[in-house]
């Protein structure tokens, strides 16, 4: 019997090996292409791990996917194979909130979670740009973050337990519903941001928070990001802990603009500094973090209104893919966009960026999460144009050297995939690669789950941890 | 206010030969896939708008066609709401139907699209019916309609052959205006045109009418109607839709209060298509009780009745309409609309609240009629 024939068996008419369908899921939101030669779409764990088993004695590579909105080509079968659309397993088990947490399935809508919680007064913090797209399941094998982690964390630190199908296709777990635990090698961390590569996750228990009661927004300009970093530093010295801290250059501003002119939003490089808490807490907090800003910039403004914040964080989430609003003829492409750096070296990377921008006379608009040193930098092009896509790869190649030689991270939330694969030896030493290695070959040995991302192997072909 | 509700009316210009630019506009944000209701209820890539704008690209570099191409691109309702929402400004309904177009020019079509456009070319009407359009007049109203005024009624297919009643009530609400009707109205082309056939001979056939008439407004109660009498024909004559045209003459009908709450379905043609809002709630406030839908104006979802997907998918296309039915709130008497096609389709996806055209509402109101 075929493989296809098995996989029908397994999964009924949710398999499909046409070449439209392969097409569509060649790739994700980042540059990445690789056909699958199946897709497959799951909905139970007893799917999920006899499809694995199968694709095991079969050595056909099995990439998990959630919505494809990754940005390093993580969900992008580079070597083939089986293509995993968890998607479909997108119903939130339970709500215990007695214990503070969810169970949920991996494809579940990281907004659709919170929309759930809402009523009962809770959240799950993590919230990136694309959360209204997002799986949770994306978020957990990519450690995925957003505005809020400055102050709530990134995804690792609310997730408690994880149901894991192994590359044989054995289920584990890997924690409880304890929110604390001191018993061997914390197995959920080292799923966390694995990118699919390790095992599939097919149920997660999620820690949740109560909503705070009040927010408070203080957008601050200034005159360039050196003094916008230091209004930053000294805010966080001040000992307050934003629950947002994000940093909008002026061609970001401009294209916030576009999107809604009724924004009402500072001129120059802006900084938006979010406080949660109470009435009484926000409206403190907010009026010493303006009064620290304000010899530093040249405008403060306080908002409180929950829908003036509203619009503005909704455009905010989604101004990366909305560069093309300044000029329909470019386009923003996803390289280099996702650099850190400690803190205090921001504006060293702003300086850097700029410098790189002109050389390779590309423009770029940079916004992120300046209160956790995560820079995203938006480069765009006319896609049309062969010599510009030269300059892009050569420009993104410069930011990510930059941000390693100021002692930080090619990727400080969307993860390695195939994108950032190269760059991992220059970011990690070879001792510590080694170990990652040994861990992939100890639980993957045959080499089968998405092969070719994380950069641990030479290249795709190479990446069987078998030998 | 999200970034998409910055665009209201969506440009939907079909003559237009798409350019790669169209295409590159797309950064696979994968954004559509929270609104795509095609999506929602198939799940697969390729039915979403994203997983089209791939399969619309692969065309153009040579990809070749088969049924699932033709299954990704039909499934699409053209209901824009992807374009509202898309960061990028990417216009998916307008790259979906030319793909079609360029599809069928080259004899690629499903037989449902080559059953449409065989039918409607042969008996002007989707229907294929060959009964008399102007069936739901009598003989004499017919005899005695004006060959010259200043505006028509467009009644489009759907009224003249199912909803008879609503034509009937549309145009005595509208005769007192100097309205008139076409003698041997065709169907406005809408269904070819979104399912990428040519409609030119159906286009002429309707202009020559309107010119000979002398009329200089086109009033018409179908959401497809309008939009493709809008953006299809040249720009030769006004085209109003039922709801502006009721808006403008309220004060004039003598309405009187109903007492009754109800809800009002914004067909995509008519709201996020061509920023038609207002008109229709001005209407139904004047005589009920409006509450809003859960997703109304521009973030309204669709029917699943156009873009062919009900000649074409009619399980798909009602199983769109069930999930447009949870949004519905509660305790409301009726669920108002301004299209036949999503009338039809609500209520065929099992309403258990009645689904009646905002021309009934009125005529309920009316207290001389
Ligand atoms: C407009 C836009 C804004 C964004 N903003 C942010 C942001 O602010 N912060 C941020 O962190 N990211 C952001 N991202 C990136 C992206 O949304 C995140 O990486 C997200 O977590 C990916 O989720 P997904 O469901 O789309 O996963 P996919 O892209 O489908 O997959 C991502 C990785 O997870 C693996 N995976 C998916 N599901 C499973 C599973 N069940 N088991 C094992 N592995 C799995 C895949 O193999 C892949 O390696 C943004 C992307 C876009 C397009
Ligand atoms: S059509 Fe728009 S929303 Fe959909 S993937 Fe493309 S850019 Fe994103
Ligand atoms: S127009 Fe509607 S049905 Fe078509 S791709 Fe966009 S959202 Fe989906």
């Amino acid at each position: 019997m075929d493989l296809i024939d098995k996989l029908r068996e397994i999964v009924g008419e949710r398999v499909s090996a046409a070449p439209t369908e392969r097409l569509c899921y060649s790739s994700d939101a980042s540059q990445v292409k690789g056909m699958p030669d199946y897709v497959v779409r799951p909905i139970s764990t007893e799917e999920v791990s006899k499809v694995v088993a199968l694709a095991a004695d079969f050595s056909v590579p099995v990439t998990a996917r959630g919505a494809g909105t990754g940005l390093a080509g993580g969900a992008v079968a580079v070597c083939g194979g089986i293509v995993l659309d968890m998607s479909g397993m997108n119903r939130i088990l339970e709500m215990d909130l007695a214990n503070l947490q969810v169970i949920v399935e991996p494809g579940v809508v990281q907004a659709r979670l919170n929309e759930a919680l809402k009523p009962h007064g809770f959240f799950f913090p993590p919230d990136p740009g694309s959360s209204a797209i997002c799986t949770i399941g994306g978020l957990i094998a990519n450690n995925g973050s957003g505005m809020r982690c400055v102050k709530y964390g990134t995804t690792k630190s609310y997730v408690l337990d994880l149901e894991v199908v192994l590359a044989d296709g054995r289920v584990i777990r890997t924690g409880s519903r304890m929110l604390k635990s001191a018993a061997g090698y914390d197995l959920t961390r080292l799923f966390i941001g694995s990118e699919g590569t390790l095992g599939i996750i097919t149920k997660a228990g999620l820690r949740v928070m109560p909503l705070p009661k009040a927010r408070r927004l203080v957008m601050a300009s200034f005159e360039d990001a050196e003094a916008a970093g230091r209004a930053v530093a000294k805010t966080f010295a001040s000992g307050i802990v934003p629950s947002a801290c994000e940093i909008l250059d002026r061609t970001t501003i401009a294209v916030l603009r576009r999107c809604d002119p009724n924004l009402v939003l500072p001129e120059g490089d802006v900084i938006l500094f979010e406080v949660d808490g109470t009435k009484g807490s926000t409206k403190e907090s907010a009026e010493e973090i303006a009064r620290i800003c304000s010899p530093i910039a040249a405008e403060v403004m306080i908002a409180s209104g929950e829908k003036e914040m509203e619009e503005i964080w909704e455009a905010r989430r989604l101004v990366g893919a909305a560069v093309s609003r300044l000029d329909p003829t470019k386009s923003r492409i996803y390289v280099g966009e996702d650099v850190g750096v400690p803190i205090k070296m921001i504006p060293a990377l702003i300086r850097e960026i700029g410098e790189i921008s002109e050389r390779f006379d590309l423009p770029a608009m940079k916004y992120g999460h300046i209160g956790d040193g995560n820079l995203h930098v938006a480069l765009f092009i006319d896609v049309l144009d062969e010599d510009e896509w030269t300059r892009l790869e050569a420009a993104a190649d410069a930011i990510h050297r930059a941000a390693i030689r100021l002692g930080g991270t090619v990727s400080s939330e969307h993860g390695i995939g195939a994108a950032r694969a190269g760059y991992m030896k220059m970011q990690w030493d070879e001792g510590t690669l080694s170990v990652m290695r040994s861990i992939k070959k100890a639980l993957d040995p045959k080499g089968i789950l998405n092969p070719g991302k994380l950069g641990l192997f030479e290249s795709p072909s190479s990446s069987s941890g078998g030998d | 206010m999200t970034l998409a509700l910055t665009k209201t009316a969506i440009e939907m210009k079909t003559k237009t030969k798409i350019d790669p630019r169209a295409i590159e506009m797309c950064v696979r944000c994968g954004t559509c896939r929270s609104v795509c209701p095609a999506f929602e209820v198939l799940g697969w890539e390729s039915r979403n708008t994203r997983g089209r704008i791939m399969v619309a690209k692969a065309l153009r570099e040579g990809l070749a066609p088969d049924s699932d191409v033709l299954d990704s691109l039909n499934t699409c309702t053209t209901c824009g709401i992807c374009a509202a929402k898309c960061p990028a400004g990417a216009n998916p309904p307008v790259i979906v139907q030319e793909a079609r177009r360029s599809l069928v020019a080259k004899g690629v079509m499903t037989e449902a699209q080559a059953g449409l456009s065989g039918k409607v070319n042969a008996s002007g009407n989707t229907f294929g019916e060959k009964a008399e359009r102007l069936g739901w007049l009598s003989d004499a109203e017919v005899a005695g309609l004006k060959e010259r005024a200043d505006r028509v009624y467009f009644v489009g297919c759907l009224d003249s052959y199912r909803y008879p009643e609503v034509a009937k009530k549309t145009f005595n609400l509208l005769k007192r205006f100097d309205v008139t009707l076409l003698p041997d109205e065709v169907c406005c082309g809408s269904p070819l045109i979104r399912t990428g056939s040519e409609a030119r001979g159906l286009v002429d056939r309707n202009l020559e009418q309107i010119k000979r008439i002398g009329a200089k407004t086109v009033i018409t109660g179908c959401a497809g109607c309008y939009s493709t009498l809008k953006k299809d024909y040249p720009p030769d004559f006004k085209v109003l839709s039922v709801p502006e045209f009721l808006a403008e003459h309220i004060s004039e009908l003598d309405l009187k209060p109903l007492e009754i709450s109800v809800t009002y379905h914004d067909p995509c043609h008519l709201g996020r298509h061509n920023g038609i809002f207002d008109p229709p709630r001005e209407v139904i406030k004047s005589i009920s009780d409006l509450v809003e839908m859960r997703a109304s104006r521009e973030n309204a979802r669709c029917c699943g009745g156009g873009g062919g997907v009900r000649a074409g998918y009619p399980d798909l296309s009602l199983k769109i309409a069930k999930r447009r039915l949870l949004d519905v709130p509660s305790g409301v008497d009726a669920i108002v609309s301004c299209c036949p096609l999503c009338i039809r389709n609500l209520r065929d996806a099992g309403s258990e609240i009645e689904v009646v055209d905002l021309v009934d509402l009125v005529g309920r109101a009316i207290r001389s009629p």
